[in-house]
């Protein structure tokens, strides 16, 4: 009450001391706000880092698949070979228009037919009819909404239509926005169709004055690829919209039968799944390859090499490409003698992966990208150069999940635009499109508007930053984990150098080395470190680096051999990858027969000795619940039990080990037959 | 002691300093490569910061502008350089300086806010005194630091929870 000068002085000191409490806080906060946004980009970092490695697996994985299918054509034993992979599974593998293949189209074409699938009275969700407009395309929509899906009758009867319109198109659609004024660009959707839902909501659906561009990846990772094409495909087809595809890198079966569409697939249309496969590969490979706005904007998947040349890319026979893994090196051996052919061919083949793989990067120069296995870094000379040389003045482009949805580089001459929201988790990136608007002068440089959201997936409320980054963050770190395993053995030697004396402990700097020299993946170690291992001051007990309960994994294994669980982990996608190629009629088992050959193919590319017997064997020992039929379960599960088998079926299986597999004495008949194959060519 | 033994000491306490400086080179070459978009060894001025302070610091923001001002080019890039950076970096850390202050004094400073020592503050109070004093939030600082504060049914700050909920163990 006082209003002396003491009181002020005391009101002063207050204030002073409350200034400071504030500076204190303030600066506490930041700090604690910095190693939060540290550790968020460190979560980037690890989910860009694994998806990486997963893509290069993928094509190693498909070199190998393509060293064996050479070999057979070179033995002229190709019909043993088309036996062994399925109808759709041979186009991509042998993948060329030779009269062969043009039979197979025709085939696909008539089993596939609509006509002969009827649908059930009963059936309740959406219908299609030809010509599309677009009160069908909202009943599609709703119909989605509530997760109805479509009918394969429907489904089929749409891809012969989308086949057929998209087979006319030139390899680069040519888009002008002289009436429209604008056109939407959208990236990767990925099968999630939440994001979908939100761009035509925020962006309307598109109709003759509001033109799309979809820049590829439409299928796979996400759930509800079907339901993401069936749309696009849809609005390519209604003569009231201007919508445009290109084609991404996962618009590809050898992508597919990795990456989910094709599980997809079969979990949705059972019996019927290997004739919609077949026709997805049919529109795929009838996909465009770029788009050029306005003569001056080009729209591709990923991007360009020194060597793109988009006159070269234009009279390309795209319907060879089933699949862009592949090249075409082998084709001569399959009756096409003429090496001038054949070079071009592989001309082509790398303009094509070029444009749908490769990716910027901020040094001048090119290099081969060795993370994603295939495509190029292409630095911001590159860019100029090939923009100025087709005269063009910028490169829209996808393929890579940004945390804004979109990135400018190359001084604004390289934009990324990513459709996908919470693309590698819940919470982990924005989605955006771009709306391109025309500029009163040609000359102008047109201007891109950037929208930015994210698909909300659970209605709630919007998570903290702190309780985002920490979720993410452990999602990640489960990831590292997995890997971790993955690579037991190595880690474990590496460690023991460190420790010759045993006691379970090495330095920080110690465990460090050995992360990064084993592990292969580019991740911030030192701020992971706190969650991946115990630590005793400045030391590290590194066994604590193998535990994880998450995965539920018993430390029992015996230290210093490469661990059944270890080869499972190492190697569950790539068996996916092969049992799905080795499935020839996508029915989601492999039949006893289909087994043998895939086991005799294996075989004898990897140059080892089984006789029918044995192969029966094995299959026998598969099947665990005695139909005849070995589902991926079983075919997962014959790493384990084989482990255990006893002496007697590992002498009747001596005969098969190869030299370099022998020291592996106690890995399973896959990891020694199949499994060591493939760690040792993968890895 | 053997002027031998001392040499060796020496060289032991010497080879103990490289490898205590190599540690810290390395902690700052990762925390610096993680913002380091475009993998070539810089990375954008206004990250600088964050960087800084994700290695632990807590410069003012004045003294964040002087260590700035220390590494930025003659030409300000809006870039930063790794082999400017390094060495500034590698000098804090090494004497120590901007040491965050203890949970206990944070405490302290919510304590001064709350004039009434009621043992929360409204959240007007709290808007108040970052928002206007000391080196003022930004309004989305300010939203972010209250969303994770904030008692979801009485609408107050509950201050003694919060810097231990803050704590970022220690890496």
């Amino acid at each position: 009450m006082g209003c002396g000068t003491s009181s002020r002085k005391a009101a002063m000191g207050k204030t002073e001391k409350t200034i400071k409490a504030a500076i204190l806080i303030q600066r506490w906060y930041r700090r604690y706000k910095a190693r939060l946004e540290a550790r968020r980009k460190a979560t980037w970092c690890i989910f860009q880092s694994i998806e990486y490695a997963g893509e290069q697996d993928q094509f190693k994985l498909y070199n190998f698949f393509n060293s064996m299918v050479e070999q057979f054509s070179q033995d002229e034993q190709q019909n043993a070979l088309l036996k062994v992979f399925g109808e759709n599974q041979q186009r991509s593998l042998v993948a060329t228009m030779s009269p062969f293949d043009l039979r197979k189209e025709e085939e696909t074409l008539r089993l596939a037919d609509p006509s002969k699938i009827p649908v059930d009275p009963r059936y309740d969700g959406p219908v299609l009819q030809f010509p599309i407009n677009k009160t069908q395309i909202k009943n599609l929509i709703t119909a989605f909404k509530a997760n109805k899906v479509i009918h394969e009758h429907y489904l089929l009867d749409l891809l012969h239509h989308a086949r057929t319109y998209l087979m006319k198109l030139p390899n680069i659609n040519r888009v002008s926005t002289l009436l429209t004024k604008q056109v939407t660009i959208c990236g990767d959707i990925h099968g999630q169709l939440n994001d979908l839902f939100v761009i035509i909501h925020k962006n309307g659906l598109p109709s003759d004055d509001n033109p799309y561009i979809f820049n590829g990846d439409f299928v796979d990772r996400g759930n509800n690829s079907i339901e993401v094409i069936t749309l696009l495909l849809t609005f390519l087809l209604d003569p009231s919209c201007k919508v445009y595809l290109n084609r991404g890198n996962h618009e590809d079966h050898a992508m597919n039968i990795r990456y989910g569409f094709t599980k997809e697939v079969m979990r949705k249309y059972k019996e019927h799944a290997a004739k919609v496969i077949a026709m997805f590969n049919e529109i795929f490979c009838s996909l465009p390859l770029a788009t050029i706005v306005d003569q001056k904007v080009l729209v591709v998947h990923g991007g360009i090499s020194e060597h793109v040349d988009l006159r070269l890319i234009e009279t390309i026979d795209r319907k060879k490409y089933v699949s862009i893994l592949r090249p075409p090196a082998f084709e001569a051996g399959l009756g096409n003698p003429k090496q001038a052919m054949k070079m071009k061919d592989l001309e082509e083949w790398q303009q094509i992966v070029d444009i749908l793989w490769s990716d910027p990067r901020a040094a001048n120069g090119m290099v081969f990208n060795t993370f994603r296995g295939g495509g190029c870094y292409f630095g911001p000379d590159v860019t100029q150069r090939v923009l100025a040389k087709h005269s063009l003045q910028l490169l829209i482009r996808s393929h890579q999940c940004k945390e804004d949805g979109y990135e400018y580089t190359h001084g604004g001459k390289v934009l990324t635009v990513f459709s996908a929201s919470n693309y590698y988790e819940e919470e982990s990136n924005k989605g955006a499109y771009v709306k391109l608007m025309r500029q009163k002068s040609t000359d102008d440089m047109p201007i891109c508007h950037v929208v930015q959201y994210i698909a909300q997936t659970k209605p709630g409320r919007r998570f903290t930053i702190t309780e985002r980054t920490s979720y993410l963050e452990s999602s990640a770190v489960s990831s590292v984990k997995e890997r971790i395993i993955a690579n037991r053995s190595a880690l474990t030697a590496k460690f023991a150098e460190f420790d010759p004396a045993g006691t379970g402990i090495i330095s920080s700097k110690q465990w460090f080395k050995a992360m990064e020299s084993v592990m292969g993946i580019d991740v911030p170690w030192r701020i992971l470190k706190p969650k991946l291992v115990s630590s005793e001051g400045q030391n590290v007990l590194y066994e604590t680096t193998f535990q994880d309960k998450r995965l539920g994994y018993k430390n029992e294994e015996q230290i210093g051999e490469p661990s059944v669980t270890e080869s499972l982990y190492r190697n569950k996608e790539i068996l996916e990858t092969i049992f799905r190629a080795f499935d020839k009629d996508n029915s989601g088992h492999l039949s006893m027969a289909e087994f043998s050959e895939a086991c005799q193919l294996l075989v004898k590319h990897a140059n080892i000795t089984l006789t029918q017997n044995q192969i029966r064997d094995i299959a026998t020992s598969l099947d665990l619940n005695k139909d005849g039929m070995i589902d991926f379960n079983e075919f997962l599960e014959a790493f384990r039990i084989v482990d255990t088998e006893t002496q007697e079926m590992r002498e009747k299986l001596n005969s098969f080990e190869i030299d370099e597999l022998k020291r592996d004495k106690k890995k399973s008949i896959f990891s020694r037959c199949f499994g060591g194959r493939w760690s040792n060519s993968l890895y | 002691m053997s002027a031998n033994a001392e040499n060796d000491n020496d060289n032991k306490k010497k080879d103990n300093a490289d490898s205590i400086v190599a540690e810290i080179q390395k902690k700052i070459t990762d925390a610096f490569d993680i913002f380091d978009h475009e993998s070539n060894k810089t990375v954008d001025v206004r990250e600088v910061g964050t960087i800084i302070r994700s290695l632990n610091c807590c410069p003012s923001e004045a003294e964040l502008h002087d260590m700035l001002a220390e590494i930025e080019e003659e030409e300000p890039t809006g870039y930063i350089r790794f082999e400017k950076f390094l060495p500034m970096m590698t000098k804090v850390l090494l004497e120590r300086r901007y040491k965050p202050y203890p949970e206990d004094q944070i405490l302290k400073a919510f304590q001064v806010l709350d004039i009434e020592s009621k043992g929360y503050l409204t959240l007007e109070e709290l808007s108040k005194c970052m928002t206007e004093d000391g080196e003022p939030f930004t309004q989305e600082e300010l939203e972010e630091m209250i969303s994770a504060a904030v008692d979801p049914d009485k609408k107050v700050v509950l201050y003694k929870d919060y810097p231990p909920m803050l704590a970022v163990e220690d890496t």
